[in-house]
């Protein structure tokens, strides 16, 4: 029988001293701390100032009786396991026993081994039910922490929209507004589009982990995502004065997944490893393929991530905020998003850093492997519908 | 010849800073803008406004508490203490309703609290009594 982790306390109320002793002994040996009361009253008193996880009670005593102590116990506190003991056993007793709030019932003579099976059985019980309510307790407040984290992300840019509109009424005849129509026309539009890609990125959280996103599980080369996100990045790379270079290796990169989820997975940290670059700085993405496994791994020279965000990194309610920088655009969900992704495909990601220096994300995935009835052709399918022919590894 | 009253707007969000530059450009004030509390703590030493614009929530959720705080409390600031502090945000309860019991409200309790979006004829109201409150001061000073 397994000892308790601390000395849970557990209190026996009958008023036959030898019930009481031999209790005590059972149970004081199997690491409980046990306290003995020899009627009702006492025994209350002592369950209030004790706050016991157990307590056993014999229904024939003087005074209050069982079944009242029962109640009160309940009343007390419902998560107290409460066993009942008695010399008169019978079916109705057992029934009102449980009306009141008991457990489990143990008729007298009880062996040492039926005390300690009830106690155990009743105690994990307990555990249980105090480990779901505080999960629900839990919830509740992500929930509550999620509602008002989402609400202010759109309320930002909403704010802004409104301003913006209600300052073009107010300066309607003046020639500032004339000028400044068409501008705030496109900052109105940008901001629109940036809570459609706070929503968008919820949503796709919610479906990921809901696995109600449609998801598809066919051979995909990551050398060729890589690739293409690679390509599309050029231009905003150059902007940033950031080089990209793709060191993978010879033959392809092959893992069994959906083409999507893994273009969303590389393109969040290919994009973060731009914004939080250097100017001048690089971003290399690598690849090597093992016995079975495929890692690919995101390499920037940027201003790295300090020791004590980096548990929080893949948070979906985490941004690190840069003491000088400014905000930079985002919804902050792509680290969670990509770290979504890369579990529900039974992988790992994993973050190295120097502040300063840079940061390096590691995301390894299972191989492709043909399932029975497959084909393994050389070919990857996208390699077969690909309208890009130009091998785009520098 | 009276200058324009003097305006700091402290808000992390360009377009808000935008728009409400263009409202009180045309409605005669001068603004000077800041996009966070340390460049605003700045400013105000900088060009000793005649009013503040504050947001509440900018990097942190209470960053804008921090800057009141320091305007109206700190040995630092004691030339810039009577700036009359129009504080802004989207939550609709003011310091005094969301911590009722705090003794530091005291302390973090602005002269006006308004919420965003801002009320543009109530917002006007507001700063022209500041304006007008900080203007007479001035003129009593000299």
């Amino acid at each position: 029988m397994s000892e308790p982790a601390e000395r849970e306390t557990i209190v026996i109320i009958d008023d036959d001293y030898a019930i009481r002793l031999s209790c005590k002994k059972i149970l004081s040996k199997m690491g409980f701390r046990a306290e003995t009361f020899e009627d009702g009253a006492q025994g209350l008193e002592g369950v209030a100032r004790l706050k016991p996880g157990l307590a056993v009670v014999d229904l024939k005593m003087p005074g209050i009786s069982g079944m009242e102590v029962i109640a009160r116990v309940h009343e007390m506190d419902p998560e107290i396991v409460v066993v009942v003991i008695t010399g008169y056993p019978t079916i109705d007793t057992a029934v009102a026993a449980m009306k009141c709030g008991a457990y489990d019932f143990l008729p007298k003579p009880f062996s040492p081994d039926e005390l300690r099976l009830i106690v155990n059985r009743g105690l994990e019980r307990r555990r249980l039910a105090i480990e779901s309510r505080r999960a629900e307790v839990e919830r509740a407040l992500l929930k509550r922490r999620f509602v008002t984290f989402v609400s202010h992300q759109l309320q930002t840019p909403l704010v802004a929209i409104h301003q913006y509109l209600s300052v073009l009424k107010n300066l309607e005849h003046t020639e500032d507004a004339a000028a400044k129509r068409q501008q705030w026309f496109d900052r109105c539009l940008a901001r629109t589009g940036e809570m459609q890609t706070i929503i968008k990125d919820w949503l796709t959280l919610a479906r990921i982990e809901g696995d109600t996103l449609s998801r598809q599980r066919v051979k995909v080369d990551l050398k060729r995502i890589v690739a293409d996100i690679l390509a599309t990045y050029e231009e905003m790379a150059g902007q940033n004065s950031v080089s990209l270079e793709a060191r993978m290796p010879e033959d392809a990169c092959c893992v069994r997944g959906d083409r999507n989820c893994l273009s969303v997975l590389f393109d969040n940290l290919i994009v973060n490893a731009i914004k939080y670059n250097k100017p001048g700085g690089k971003i290399t993405v690598s690849g090597e393929a093992r016995e079975g496994e495929i890692e690919i791994s995101v390499i920037d020279t940027g201003v790295g991530i300090p020791e004590r965000y980096r548990q929080l990194l893949f948070d979906e309610f985490f941004r690190v905020e840069d003491e000088g920088n400014k905000k930079t655009a985002g919804t902050g969900l792509g680290l969670a998003i990509s770290k979504k992704i890369v579990s529900e495909m039974g992988g790992s990601i994993a973050v190295e850093s120097e502040v300063d220096v840079g940061s390096t994300f590691r995301v390894r995935l299972l191989a492709y492997r043909a399932q029975a009835g497959e084909e393994d052709n050389n070919r990857s399918p996208d390699e077969l519908t690909s309208e890009k022919d130009t091998d785009r590894g520098r | 010849m009276p200058t324009s009253p003097r305006v700091l707007v402290i808000d992390d969000d360009q377009d808000f800073r935008a728009s409400v530059r263009s409202l009180l450009e045309n409605h005669g004030y001068v603004v000077i803008e800041a996009d966070s509390g340390t460049d605003g703590l700045r400013k105000v030493v900088e060009h000793k406004p005649d009013l503040i614009v504050l947001d509440i929530m900018m990097k942190c959720c209470t960053e804008g508490y921090g800057v009141n705080q320091a305007i109206k409390h700190q040995e630092a600031y004691r030339d810039y203490r009577n700036i009359p502090v129009v504080m802004t945000s989207s939550i609709e309860l003011s310091p005094d309703e969301l911590f009722p019991m705090a003794g530091e409200v005291e302390m973090i309790r602005p002269d006006y609290y308004l919420t965003k979006p801002l009320d543009i004829p109530g917002f006007l109201q507001v700063v022209e009594r500041a304006a007008s409150v900080c203007r007479s001061r001035n003129a009593g000073e000299i």
